[in-house]
């Protein structure tokens, strides 16, 4: 059937590699040709649960992933609206959602690397702030924080998150909002109780995608923000150290806390409408 | 013009201008004349891209054109996106024409495919380096299509599915009741039709495989493709404004790719 | 007291299309005031510049005495029902109802009663749980309805209540128009392109054409007395003809027309001597046979075409110069066969004389009569 090239796609090499993984988790860590042995354990969870890194490597990966999507979430919300609303030519809606796209496709490694010429010290900022004399001397703080990171996550995803909500808000009826003004509803809570609450499927959509690719991403907090410890940059390291279980666990772990959160996040919006029918 | 409405021009403007102040960065610091990405820029030239080595630079000091591992590693790039494109291609138009229809089994189906793109790209990346070692399958350009693969597809299955022609099951069955085989049906109905938004996820493939760093790297071997070229040099090398030439060429081909994505999707809309 | 002021409202779609063309007009407290025209003449902008929805570029509008063009539409006591309800689909029929006065911060034991008494009102009682999405477009009328009432506006809005409604029902609904009408005392302001419906529920008709008011009065005033060619075409059934006032004597007009000479009573103070206008006579005070022949106007006329509606029965006559009268009567009255001849006639006094053909300047009578 027409369905076999999916099929082998999603099973062999999506479903598969992680049911591996997770069995993986589970077999013991030794000096083997392969880096373990097949055999049951559940040491290396133990492990993981007793480290005293892994409340802190949690807790950042989790709370960085989330700040992030709130950031791209304030941005990118005025931006779906705007878009949807004010302006009124298709052709420079068209514009702006192809122009917002590019930036996703600067390689990982220049994107981060080209940041250092903004935020750093011989930067384009500083420099700019040097020169009309409103420092005397470069702002140190722009790099290696938590900021920083917050800053490069929202120029990569806010696209990401501007798009579904675009996408909802566009199949919001513009009746709706005629009615709720004339029913005495201040500007703000028109936003709120009509467009907001209408475009929720794509803001879940949004965010969902923000904050897992976030979750995952080892490159970025690594090289910015001096080394906080993050899930997937521990996963990396334990991976090219050959450490394939622990490395497993972290893993597993990473995949757990994305499920359970796209399942919170599924139950309480229906995003199948943003898709189909 | 209103003053609400100015605002929000510049308030547009403004994240545009932050989403793309890395690229024009890059892109302007590329033509430093001094080795340091910082500003003040010394002077314009474009040595970083086509300066003749005079033998005794090494990674960071070699111009673009000249720097060998930088030409493997686009050639691989190039493998492997192409690749992607195919095989993103031929899956999403073939998954697409199943689940048109409601059959049992289409939403798990829909989420299964969606996973793809959903879930982190380390554990994808992970699982699949140990699945390959086990397998003792090599690490070439073929294992990093696949997983690009397997992130693109969703996105080119949202808009094929978001894009479908409601008649076209009509036009489907008209021409079966004319004695047509399905093959046929195929070829001379429905893929006129969709030949657009075939296209388009295959661009998409390209795309997505062509600046992908994180599931890549967990499946490439050696020089690998750009993206983990650059992150591994960059590692042990300083940075100059070479790295931002050879940032500029890769995210130059992507632009032209985008702008060909663009071309076909209005290409495919009546 | 007038609880709505207009003066030489004007309003622009973009550069080209005049929207509202200088209108001015005048709504009393509690009136059922209808504005009835074709689909574009502007009724509907006019509803919407009134809420506050869209804005006007010239001109002055005075709700209650205070002019309104700062005025948001939240913070103007008016209320609007659109024509396709716009019920808000993620909220439940009592969150509906209840939002305009969760808006004006009502507290709850207070919200709970008055939605409840909408609720009866409009006959929807028990359905406050339900989704809109699973109502019948009549059931969603009626929520649309006492969402609109609920908040107590000075002046209800409603944009085409019976457009979407099907035949039987529209009687029903515009009869509860009228009782909630008298119920309530609020200002009344309903447009609708149907003119029966206009002339059944007004209590001051306004009719317009693209931009402009043709005329504004009581109903009966309009269709007895229309202004303009245009106001007498859109109010009823009419039989025009273009014609020539040639002579006046004993009380009489008589004017040239195609159908021969014809008598109008001349009555007020204007004298149309000499003026060129038209001559028109409602279907239904056209008599045929016998009681033809004993009025001041008749001719010989063929019967083309025979309608019959029930209660009346529609005939189109041929006269000679292919003019066509179109006659209305009782089923009883209605004898003649298709294709019979016979006298149509009627008494000078049922002539409607009337100068102009529209408001808007430069027509000409004859291609608005006849069309171009």
């Amino acid at each position: 059937m027409l369905l076999i090239p999916g099929l082998i796609l999603s099973v062999i090499f999506l479903v598969l590699p992680l049911a591996i993984m997770v069995v993986v988790s589970l077999y013991t860590t030794a000096p083997s040709s392969t880096g373990y042995l097949p055999i049951f354990t559940v040491e290396n969870y133990i492990a993981f649960f007793t480290s005293p890194q892994t409340s802190v490597l949690l807790f950042n990966t989790f709370s960085l992933a989330f700040i992030a999507a709130i950031t791209c979430f304030i941005f990118g919300f005025p931006l779906a609206y705007f878009l949807t609303f004010h302006i009124k030519s298709a052709t420079f809606k068209n514009y702006v959602i192809t122009l917002l796209i590019v930036p996703f496709l600067i390689d990982w490694s220049i994107r981060t690397v080209a940041w250092i010429a903004i935020l750093g010290k011989g930067g384009i900022i500083n420099f700019s702030l040097m020169s009309l004399g409103l420092i005397k001397e470069p702002l140190e703080a722009l790099l290696f924080s938590r900021n920083t990171l917050y800053i490069i996550w929202l120029q990569t995803y806010v696209v990401f998150m501007e798009f579904p909500i675009y996408l909802a808000m566009n199949r919001i009826d513009p009746d709706l909002i005629s009615a709720a003004k004339v029913l005495k509803a201040p500007p703000l809570r028109v936003v709120y109780d009509i467009v907001f609450r209408l475009s929720l499927p794509g803001i879940m959509a949004g965010f969902i995608f923000v904050f897992v690719s976030t979750l995952g991403d080892f490159i970025t907090p690594n090289l910015w923000a001096g080394g906080v410890q993050t899930l997937g940059f521990s996963i990396s390291r334990y991976a090219a150290n050959f450490l394939w279980p622990y490395a497993s666990v972290l893993s597993t772990m990473l995949l757990i806390i994305a499920l359970v959160i796209m399942y919170v996040a599924f139950k309480v919006v229906n995003i199948k409408k943003l898709f189909y029918e | 013009m209103k003053p609400k409405e100015v605002g929000i021009r510049v308030y547009v403007a403004a994240l545009i201008l932050l989403v793309y102040s890395p690229i024009v960065v890059m892109i302007v610091l590329s033509f430093n004349t001094s080795g340091r990405i910082s500003f003040p820029m010394e002077g314009l030239t474009a040595r970083w891209y086509n300066g003749v080595p005079t033998g005794y630079e090494y990674a960071s000091y070699i111009s673009a054109f000249y720097d060998w591992k930088f030409w493997i590693a686009f050639r691989n790039t190039v493998y492997v996106a192409v690749t992607a494109a195919i095989l993103t291609l031929i899956i999403v138009t073939s998954v697409a024409m199943v689940l048109r229809h409601r059959i049992i089994g289409r939403d798990p189906l829909f989420y299964l495919i969606l996973l793809g793109f959903v879930l982190p790209g380390v554990a994808l990346g992970l699982g699949n380096n140990i699945l390959f070692r086990m397998m003792n399958w090599e690490f070439t350009w073929w294992t990093a299509a696949i997983l690009d693969t397997v992130y693109a597809v969703p996105f080119g299955l949202i808009l094929m599915m978001a894009r479908f022609d409601p008649d076209l099951v009509l036009y489907e069955r008209a021409a079966s009741v004319l004695r047509a085989s399905p093959w046929v049906v195929f070829r001379k109905v429905t893929f006129p039709l969709i030949r657009w938004e075939v296209v388009a996820a295959g661009v998409f493939g390209f795309v997505l495989a062509w600046g992908e760093l994180i599931r890549t790297s967990f499946v490439m071997r050696g020089t690998g493709v750009i993206s983990t070229y650059i992150s591994t040099e960059l590692a042990i090398n300083p940075v100059t404004p070479k790295w931002y030439a050879v940032g500029a060429i890769v995210t130059g081909i992507s632009i032209v790719a985008l702008i060909i994505l663009g071309w076909v999707l209005s290409r495919g809309q009546r | 007291m007038k609880v709505l002021e207009a003066k030489n409202l004007t309003k622009w779609y973009g550069k080209e299309v005049l929207a509202l063309n200088k209108v001015s007009f005048e709504v009393d407290e509690g009136d059922f005031f209808v504005l009835i025209g074709p689909s574009g003449c502007g009724k509907s902008t006019l509803l919407k510049v009134i809420a506050g929805l869209l804005d006007y570029e010239d001109g002055e509008l005075y709700l209650k005495g205070t002019e309104v063009k700062e005025i948001p539409p939240h913070k103007r006591d008016i209320s609007l029902m659109l024509e396709n309800y716009a019920l808000f689909p993620h909220m439940s029929v009592y969150d509906n109802i209840a939002f305009g006065l969760r808006m004006l911060a009502k507290d709850r034991s207070e919200i709970d009663k008055q939605v409840k008494e909408s609720l009866k009102l409009v006959g929807m009682e028990g359905f406050e749980r339900r989704s809109p999405l699973e109502l019948s477009g009549g059931q969603r009328q009626r929520v649309a309805l006492a969402r609109a009432i609920v908040v107590n506006p000075s002046v209800l809005l409603l944009d085409e209540p019976l457009s979407h409604v099907d035949y039987r029902l529209q009687r029903k609904l515009m009869e509860e128009l009228k009782l909630l009408h008298k119920r309530l005392g609020t200002t009344f302001i309903l447009t609708t392109h149907v003119q029966e419906h206009g002339l059944s529920l007004a209590e001051t008709l306004m009719v317009m054409n693209t931009g402009v008011i043709e005329q504004l009065g009581k109903p009966d005033d309009i269709y007895a007395r229309p202004a303009t060619v245009f106001a007498a075409r859109f109010v009823g059934d009419i039989n025009l003809f273009s014609g020539e006032v040639v002579g006046k004597r004993n009380g009489r007009y008589t004017v040239k027309t195609e159908l021969g000479d014809l008598q109008a009573s001349a009555e007020g103070d204007k004298d149309y001597s000499g003026h060129k206008l038209a001559y028109g006579v409602r279907p239904e005070a056209v008599l045929i046979g016998r009681d033809a022949s004993q009025c001041e106007n008749h001719i010989e006329a063929k019967s083309v075409s025979t309608y019959y509606f029930g209660n009346s029965v529609e005939c189109l006559f041929e006269a000679r110069g292919g003019l066509s009268v179109r006659v209305n009567m009782a089923p009883e009255a209605a004898t003649l066969p298709t294709g019979g001849e016979s006298v149509v006639g009627w008494y000078a006094k049922d002539a409607i004389l009337i100068e102009k053909p529209s408001v808007i300047e430069g027509l000409n009578i004859e291609e608005v009569i006849y069309g171009k």
